[in-house]
């Protein structure tokens, strides 16, 4: 098994190592020698391989912040338990996450009702512009998770649909 | 920082004591209530804030001499609310009002009912807010002194020679439905064959979209640029300007980055625009600091309208004139004199202001929101951070997403953009994305620093907008830095005996 952090929309698998009480990463088809150091002033050092580099992190959940030669990223863990349950059965497509921060304006379903790909779901608004949410494949609602009036932040749950093959 | 730069010789603690205020509420938040604060107190005053909950922990509200809790069915309804607002300020005995920008910066019936409470509103006369408000009456005022405005037709005025003086605006020029909005129904028009057809497609199309068919045209400017003003005006008359800002660096019609001076104009252009812009003041015999905004292209100007409070992009001014604006604001609220001429204002310099944003540039610009879990704003020379953000609070969607200015100044326009690149890249905010790599993507673009850019070139140029993909040795250094800080990667590497490990490449 390998363990995998996603950046944007791309999923890395890699695993680490110990070696002579260092650590190595293994990425694709190389290992290379990696090490976080810390300075007497507290700043963070990341070393891959020949080159170190300066860096800040914040860790949060599963999600890890890092601010490396001049700009913030951010990965997020995915763990093996959850990468498993995603492949047996297709999950991105059952929860509909919001694309925005924003607030719901209407819900055009209900749990149980059968919609087809690009049916409405909701409509949501954020910064005075409303979005409809549509269904990204086939299938039936199993619940809604928000209701008319309902602020929410980025990536929230708004609808779920039964897993494929569950039915 | 502008404190380090020379300041008025005017400003001294013996005037300030002979101001008919002692305090100043502030009915504002975020960066520009702390920027305001920061003079107010400087000067000695009391410094008040009136803040919603969602700003308890702000910078501002932690600051200020007093701060008073204002309720609203949203953060930004509470804000909004005069009566509540006035109450505070009674109820704190502030001398005056500071309204910020944004909220009710340009509020007559507020001006008016600060001033019914008996408070100074640190701002222009109502009937000043409201001629300006106003864009039509404001415009007509413009042209009758004998300003530059947009040549342009009203059909409305004369149905029955709209045609002709149509053609007489000139071309290219813009057909517009008079109960438009929004950009519907708007045709360009560059060959005067074609007027008249056009006029009858745009005719059937406000009946279509706003069941009304009456049309104006405007004369249409090619790529325009956004330049503005900076003028201040005092109660007795006096007005000066302190040269311009260009902000042609716009997304959705909404300003990123300004800049002063603008790397537009000639010596010439530019002492005609700012003169004008002085002169319209004058002729409102505007009190305040105002901003007069203007579109430009190929050598034309004309008048856009007229802000009547501090912008947002004031600091650039800051920094090249030597003039804290909220002092001069402040001076001028308290019935001083000016007291200096035109020829006394030498701006030097360059200035550059970069808004930092919540938002994901590469995602159509959406806003972001998210827990700010480390924050280290840049500093050093030429550098000025304008925030009212901390380490600890939750970027919500409650208000708007600028975060920070980032004002980078320079003895020139290369050195201000070097230095510039070199702070955002030191800006370092985790935990909610913003706008700053794409920033640093613009002010790389060879049309940015040949400093040609018009109102509408990051939607002309939608590459620079989106996010490129990490290169190897980057994203080595990502991943190397993400699995050594989480737990479940580094317990397994742990546990795995380092004998098995020099075996060597583990395979799956």
């Amino acid at each position: 098994m390998h363990h995998a952090f996603k950046l944007g929309e791309v999923e890395h698998e890699l695993w680490l190592s110990h070696s002579r009480g260092d650590y190595q990463l293994h990425l694709g088809d190389s290992l290379i020698p990696v090490a976080l150091r810390r300075d007497d002033h507290g700043r963070c050092f990341i070393t891959t391989g020949e080159t170190t580099t300066p860096v800040t992190f914040a860790v949060r959940g599963d999600e890890v912040h890092l601010h490396i030669d001049g700009a913030a990223y951010t990965l997020r863990y995915r763990h093996p338990m959850d990468r498993l349950a995603a492949q047996a059965h297709h999950g991105a497509d059952d929860a509909i996450r919001a694309p925005m921060p924003g607030s719901t304006v209407a819900v055009r379903v209900k749990p149980g009702q059968s919609v087809a790909r690009g049916e409405a779901l909701l409509v949501m608004e954020s910064m005075k512009m409303e979005t409809t949410i549509t269904a990204p494949r086939d299938g039936v609602v199993e619940s809604v998770h928000v209701v008319q009036g309902q602020t929410f932040e980025r990536d929230t749950t708004l609808v779920s649909l039964v897993a494929e093959g569950a039915t | 920082m502008f404190e380090s730069r020379p300041t008025n010789a005017t400003e001294s603690a013996a005037d300030v004591k002979h101001w008919p205020f002692r305090s100043v509420l502030i009915a504002n938040r975020g960066e520009i209530a702390l920027r305001v604060l920061r003079t107010v107190r400087r000067l000695g005053l009391e410094g008040i804030v009136v803040y919603h909950a969602a700003d308890r922990g702000a910078p501002a509200v932690r600051q200020a001499d007093k701060a008073v809790e204002i309720a609203g069915s949203t953060p930004v309804a509470a804000y909004l609310d005069t009566a509540q607002i006035l109450d505070a300020a009674r109820n704190t005995g502030a001398g005056a009002i500071h309204p910020g920008y944004g909220f009710l910066s340009e509020n007559a019936g507020f001006a008016r009912a600060v001033e019914a409470a008996g408070a100074i509103f640190v701002g222009p006369k109502p009937e000043q807010i409201e001629l300006m408000g106003d864009k039509v009456r404001a415009r007509a005022f413009v042209a009758k002194a004998g300003f530059p405005v947009a040549p342009s037709a009203i059909e409305d005025d004369d149905p029955n020679t709209f045609v002709e003086r149509a053609r007489a605006v000139g071309f290219p020029l813009l057909i517009k439905p008079a109960a438009g909005g929004g950009g519907k129904g708007m045709r360009i028009v560059r060959e005067p064959s074609a007027l008249g057809t056009e006029i009858e497609r745009a005719r059937s199309e406000g009946r279509r979209y706003f069941g009304d068919g009456r049309l104006y045209v405007e004369r249409y400017i090619e790529n325009p640029r956004h330049i503005e003003v900076q003028v201040l005006g005092d109660a007795h008359g006096n007005v000066v300007h302190l040269y311009e800002r260009e902000c042609s660096v716009q997304r959705r019609l909404q300003k990123i980055v300004e800049e002063t001076p603008s790397p537009a104009l000639d010596e010439k252009t530019r002492q005609s625009i700012c003169e004008t812009a002085a002169g319209i003041a004058r002729k409102a015999g505007y009190r305040n600091a105002g901003t007069v905004e203007f579109i430009f292209g190929r050598g034309e100007y004309y008048f856009l309208e007229m802000n009547t409070r501090l912008q947002v992009e004031h600091p650039v001014t800051e920094e090249t004139t030597g003039k804290d604006l909220v002092f001069e604001q402040l001076r001028v609220a308290a019935g001083e004199k000016l007291g200096y001429a035109q020829a006394d204002i030498r701006p030097r310099g360059h200035s550059i202001e970069f808004r930092v944003y919540a938002e994901d540039p590469a995602h159509g610009y959406t806003p972001t929101t998210g827990p700010v879990l480390a924050l280290h704003p840049p500093s050093g020379e030429g550098v000025r951070v304008d925030s009212g953000i901390v380490q600890g609070q939750d970027v919500t969607a409650a208000f708007d997403p600028m975060l920070a200015k980032l004002i980078v100044s320079g003895r020139d326009r290369a050195e201000a953009v070097a230095r510039a690149d070199r702070a955002l890249a030191n800006y370092v905010l985790l935990g909610c994305k913003t706008n700053t790599a794409f920033l640093r993507r613009l002010l790389r673009h060879p049309a940015f620093v040949a400093g040609e850019i018009h109102t509408g070139f990051l939607d002309a140029h939608p590459e620079i907008a989106a996010e490129p993909e990490a290169a190897p040795a980057l994203l080595q250094k990502l991943l190397a830095a993400a699995a050594l800080v989480t737990r479940p990667v580094k317990d397994a590497a742990d546990a795995v005996p380092a004998m098995h490990a020099a075996m060597g490449h583990w395979r799956n």
